[in-house]
């Protein structure tokens, strides 16, 4: 499933972050390659949140090193290869004046540059974000309007918009139904192997996705790695996570 | 022709009035987004207190209304942007730093009472037409470069990390757009006043937002409710004698309560 390229996506080497001497993350080595579905999880407060804004340089690390597509991150330009949707995007304010259109627009206005207008391909993305996530019919609604599941679709369109090479997802499946998470899943899945994009996932829910994922990242101040997310149980510290467990082995009765 | 047009200094009046209303309308919307209201009348009296080092130093009051203002925006964004503070809070201690600055600097200079009180409520009426082309060519330079980066500025209101993780460039923008505001609020007191210029930038926008539309459309409304308050509350000083400041700024208070009342939920 992952073709791997030389150069990783994300290339992180001793990465260390500390607040007022206090180290929220140390020693953090991974790298991310094109075409991988990585799911991060770990306790609340573990950092897994740090991470992801340390990596899309919204954090400033203490000490190490973090390469975006093979360049040092403060030489890092081309943040249209990377879709964030952050945690709190499914908790948008009600009011803000948007229409889904309005809201997937944003995902082309960084693409297009700063002296030229919105044109007809920057149209045709937009067009294609909303097919793709199922929100076509939505176009003129306010999303202030929309349930919780249509609003995470009109921010991952958004994220789409810009046709990145790797979503970055936090957490967002806050406020939204449990059938709705599963139609997410599904699209998180195609997006990976139909559209090869390669996929960052901070959730609490590993079990749902244990068959679509290629590796795990369980963060708490420091990173574990494991390569097998269906030998999560036997991958060292990750039975330490409460509830992890229960959903795995819940999962592995329906192994195929 | 209506009466209320045969004056020259009414129709100077209205087309500086319409042009700041478009201005500040404008500007207002990202402001408001960004929850930035008090922003406006915080560089308003910053803007005042350069009016008041003019009078008092001899300096043309309207060029260091716009100095001060420019730098006292530098300094909000500034602090917003490098210290642990909220946004709200930095801007009510400028705000009534700045008053205490102007009113000191006009004690001192004596004999200046009349004319800073001429800049706290504007004098719409006294425009000269060299005002008028001062504010129509720095005003539509401040324009075009709102108009120019609305997508992007939007896009920050909305989110401003997300914009900044999409490679916007947050901190210029964001320089920019107060920049710009300050331009406009230093040009506009004279005119308005410093009193008149946050309800024109503010409450379109809060009147629009009442009715629950896409960017564009709020921007619109929000243009066509300070036009139109310009207009009513002109014609209503006019012919009921009574300050067009203050009455604009009831108009623009009436549209915002019945947008309220038409779009209770």
């Amino acid at each position: 499933m992952s073709v791997k390229f030389k150069v990783p996506i994300f290339d992180v080497k001793n990465l260390r972050f500390s607040v007022r001497g206090t180290d929220i993350l140390s020693n953090i080595s991974l790298e991310i390659f094109h075409g991988e579905y990585i799911a991060i999880i770990g306790p609340n407060g573990g950092g897994k949140t740090t991470l992801i804004r340390l990596l899309l340089g919204l954090e400033k690390q203490s000490s190490g090193d973090i390469r975006l597509f093979g360049k040092k991150l403060k030489n890092f330009k081309e943040w249209y290869k990377i879709g964030f949707v952050p945690q709190r995007a499914s908790l948008v304010d009600i009011n803000f004046p948007a229409t889904v259109e309005d809201i997937v627009n944003m995902g082309r206005v960084a693409k297009r540059g700063l002296f030229s207008r919105f044109s007809k391909k920057d149209e045709q993305m937009v067009h294609d974000a909303m097919v793709k996530m199922d929100i076509l019919n939505l176009k003129y609604k306010m999303v202030g309007t929309l349930s919780g599941g249509q609003r995470q679709r009109v921010m991952i369109a958004r994220a789409l918009a810009s046709s990145p090479e790797i979503l970055i997802l936090d957490e967002p499946n806050t406020g939204v139904d449990t059938v709705s998470q599963q139609r997410f899943y599904k699209l998180l899945a195609k997006l990976n192997k139909e559209d090869n994009i390669t996929i960052i996932f901070i959730t609490h829910d590993i079990g749902v996705i244990a068959d679509d994922i290629g590796r795990l990242f369980t963060i708490n101040q420091k990173a574990t790695i494991c390569n097998d997310p269906k030998e999560a149980l036997s991958c060292e510290d990750m039975s330490a996570l409460y509830g992890i467990e229960a959903h795995l082995i819940h999962n592995h009765k329906h192994e195929h | 022709m209506l009466e209320i047009f045969e004056y020259e200094f009414m129709q100077r009046a209205f087309i500086a009035g319409l042009f700041i209303a478009t201005l500040a309308s404008i500007s207002g919307t990202f402001i408001v987004l960004k929850r930035y209201s008090l922003m406006s009348e915080t560089l308003a009296h910053s803007a005042l207190v350069g009016v008041a080092v003019g009078l008092v130093a001899g300096y043309n009051p309207l060029w260091m209304a716009v100095l001060v203002a420019l730098l006292s925006s530098w300094l909000i964004e500034y602090l917003r942007s490098s210290f642990a503070l909220y946004s709200d809070a930095i801007l009510s201690i400028i705000l009534s730093g700045s008053l205490a600055i102007a009113v000191i600097i006009v004690s001192l200079g004596g004999e200046f009472n009349n004319s800073l009180f001429s800049y706290l409520f504007g004098s719409i009426l006294s425009v000269s037409e060299e005002d008028v082309m001062t504010i129509l060519i720095i005003g539509s330079i401040a324009l075009s470069f709102l108009l120019l980066f609305s997508k992007e500025l939007y896009f920050i209101a909305y989110d401003e990390e997300v914009a900044q993780t999409s490679g916007i460039k947050v901190k210029f923008l964001n320089f920019l757009l107060v920049s710009v505001v300050a331009i406009i609020i230093a040009l506009s007191i004279r005119i308005v006043g410093s009193l008149l210029i946050g309800a024109l930038m503010v409450i379109p926008t809060v009147a629009a937002l009442q009715y629950s539309v896409g960017f564009k459309n709020t921007m619109l409304l929000a243009l066509f409710f300070a036009l139109f308050s310009v207009v009513f509350g002109m014609t209503l000083s006019f012919y009921l004698s009574i300050p067009s400041g203050a009455t604009i700024v009831l108009s623009i208070i009436s549209i915002f309560i019945l947008s309220l009342i038409i779009n209770r939920r």
